[in-house]
């Protein structure tokens, strides 16, 4: 007993940040608790239904999956390439517009002008309602439109690569990551010019499609459903090809030692194809999803989102898959539960903060110094 | 001098006479390397100067020197990882400067960077594996001789490499190199960072390597077992060739001993 109180004493010493953010976090967990109960002492608890704390998880968990399918391409560009990439954020636009245009074109073919179903747009006296995309409706149109997110954007990432990043892939990663703020200007500015700057809805709203969860008092959708469904299909294929394949143990090669690798033969330029074309199609895949979750889109809303991505990434320690993964799931569910406490206003200065509150207790991240495994 | 020290003497002195080290820097008939007149360094800077050196097939080659006089240079430069000026780098024939480090491991080429030369995050099979990534298919039955060289390798094969000690990562970066079977095997200080009592497991494994048929270059900061161990030596000095001889003669001779090995 004696040695544990004076280790613990002793880390608090050497670590007051870590002592303040637990004691905290224990505080936050106190009052969850009080809440729950129904108790109010103080300042602490008020009241919570059991139902709106699980609705916050569950949404935290969606949100988050989407992000950390998104980091995954984030964190792979990273360590295999050595760049930070800012034209992430809006791949995950083009495979929200390229996937949901083919979705729409699919679902609403013969009434209306192709053009306008490809564009995204319910122009004229069509609504996304008379198109009718919805995971019970069309589930077809749903799931091609998932497959050519991810084709289109592995392509578009490509093709940047190609345009900007290979020939200075030589540079260090400052100039490569700048030349990568351009890329993702003119992206997202020829997202502009081609579906336009108006946001609008997507999806449908179905009746039914509330699948209520009653002991939880949980109410679960079918368009989240679908997303935890594929987010994670994604993840584990993702884990089987980085643990399973030779390009997925060459990748993890790439990511601990570029030199070693080039002399053991490791064909460096196939590894990158290939990382671009996983890493791009798992953005415009979860750029794809998140639409599904929003049930809105508009041009720059990947760009947005990349700020929560890179702090998901950053948090589960950059160059990770995994981390990312956890990253992600780290901050959905801060940026869904944090509003018990907060205005949801802030909710996104929440999810920043626990990340701040990361790089300076363990700046490493979650799985930090693990490149890809 | 005590009797140790005598002892010692004795062994490092194999020609009773001090002789005068061979200055031919080629060898006659076949060599499977063959290098000649090379000059090549890192962008501007020229490190080489009219290098030859020759590898005949199945040879224990040793390059030593002081420190900057270009050894791993020449080493980088047949694996083409430096900046070739001029002359030439012959392999089994054909000329190979200018190809892709991919490609001169087709050639039959492997080579053990001094440092940093195990994929830490992988397991040990992983690491033999992308050795041979070049080929279709896993090659198992060459993983299994490399077991057998290296029999810890076989109980550890599931363990990631950067747990492992250095001279376990040392026995995964040949292992790696030794996917291929290639006829010539380049080792940049595969000695170094290892603790005293590993160094002569080091090169007895070493011995075995070029016993089984593998031609190796070698790279050595510990000149004397080098040069004692090899078949010819080459000493190399401000990137010029300065002496070139059977290990022993090197050894016995007396300004290589007095200028590079320490007296």
């Amino acid at each position: 007993m004696g040695t544990t109180e004076s280790s613990i004493v002793d880390a608090a010493r050497g670590r007051p940040g870590l002592l303040l953010v637990t004691l905290l976090g224990g505080l936050l967990l106190v009052d969850l608790a009080a809440k729950l109960a129904g108790v109010s002492v103080g300042p602490l608890g008020g009241s919570l239904s059991t139902g709106r704390l699980g609705s916050n998880l569950w949404n935290g968990l969606v949100i988050g999956l989407v992000i950390g399918l998104a980091g995954i391409g984030l964190s792979m560009t990273y360590s295999i390439l050595s760049f930070a990439n800012f034209s992430h954020g809006d791949l995950v636009s083009v495979g929200a517009f390229t996937g949901w245009g083919v979705a729409f074109l699919v679902a609403g073919f013969g009434d209306i002008p192709i053009r306008t179903l490809l564009s995204v747009r319910d122009a004229g006296s069509a609504t996304s309602g008379d198109i009718g995309a919805h995971i019970l409706a069309t589930p077809g149109a749903v799931l091609l439109g998932l497959v050519t997110a991810f084709v289109v954007t592995a392509l578009i990432a490509l093709a940047l690569d190609r345009a900007f990043y290979k020939p200075m892939r030589d540079r260090d990663g400052i100039s490569i990551l700048i030349a990568s703020i351009g890329a993702a200007l003119i992206v997202r500015y020829l997202l502009q010019f081609a579906y336009g700057s108006d946001r609008r809805g997507v999806t449908a709203s179905v009746e039914a499609s509330n699948l209520a969860f009653d002991p939880l008092g949980l109410s679960v959708n079918a368009h989240q459903l679908t997303i935890v469904v594929a987010a994670l299909g994604l993840m584990v294929a993702m884990h089987f090809m980085l643990q399973r394949t030779k390009l997925g143990t060459a990748m993890r090669a790439m990511a601990d030692n570029k030199d070693l690798a080039l002399v053991t033969g490791i064909p460096a330029e196939r590894v990158v194809t290939a990382t671009w074309i996983i890493g791009g199609g798992l953005a415009g895949a979860s750029g794809y999803l998140y639409v599904l979750l929003r049930g809105t889109i508009q041009f720059d809303f990947g760009w947005l989102l990349l700020l929560l991505i890179f702090a998901a990434v950053i948090l589960g320690g950059i160059g990770s898959v995994y981390g990312a993964i956890a990253g992600g799931l780290v901050i959905g569910i801060v940026f869904t539960t944090s509003t018990i406490w907060i205005p949801s206003d802030f909710n996104e200065a929440a999810a920043f903060a626990v990340m701040i509150l990361m790089l300076l207790l363990r700046p490493e991240g979650l799985f930090g110094g693990v490149s890809t495994a | 001098m005590s009797a140790d020290e005598a002892v010692e003497e004795s062994v490092e002195e194999p020609a009773a006479e001090a002789t005068k080290a061979g200055t031919a820097h080629t060898v006659e008939g076949d060599a499977i390397l063959r290098i000649r007149d090379l000059d090549a360094g890192y962008g501007d800077l020229q490190i080489l100067t009219d290098v030859d050196l020759d590898v005949a097939d199945g040879e224990y080659v040793t390059i030593v020197g002081p420190n900057g006089a270009g050894k791993s240079t020449v080493m980088k430069t047949v694996f083409g990882l430096t900046t070739y000026m001029d002359g030439s780098v012959e392999f089994e024939g054909n000329e190979i400067h200018g190809l892709a480090p991919e490609q001169i491991i087709r050639e039959g080429i492997g080579f053990v960077p001094q440092t940093d030369n195990v994929f830490p995050g992988l397991s040990v099979r992983e690491n033999l594996e992308m050795g041979a990534y070049i080929l279709d298919s896993v090659p198992e039955d060459q993983i299994e001789e490399i077991f057998d060289r290296f029999p810890i390798l076989r109980e550890r094969q599931e363990q990631k490499a950067g747990t492992l000690s250095g001279g376990q990562r040392q026995m995964v970066a040949m292992g790696r190199a030794l996917m291929l079977d290639p006829d010539l095997l380049l080792l940049d200080e595969p000695s170094a960072g290892l603790a005293p009592d590993l160094v002569s497991d080091m090169f007895d494994r070493i011995d075995r390597i070029n016993d089984a048929g593998t031609a190796i270059l070698m790279v050595e900061q510990n000149a004397k077992e080098a040069l004692r161990r090899c078949d010819r030596g080459y000493v190399l000095v401000n990137g010029e060739n300065r002496y070139t001889d059977h290990g022993e003669a090197l050894l016995g001779d007396e300004d290589v001993r007095k200028d590079f090995l320490g007296g």
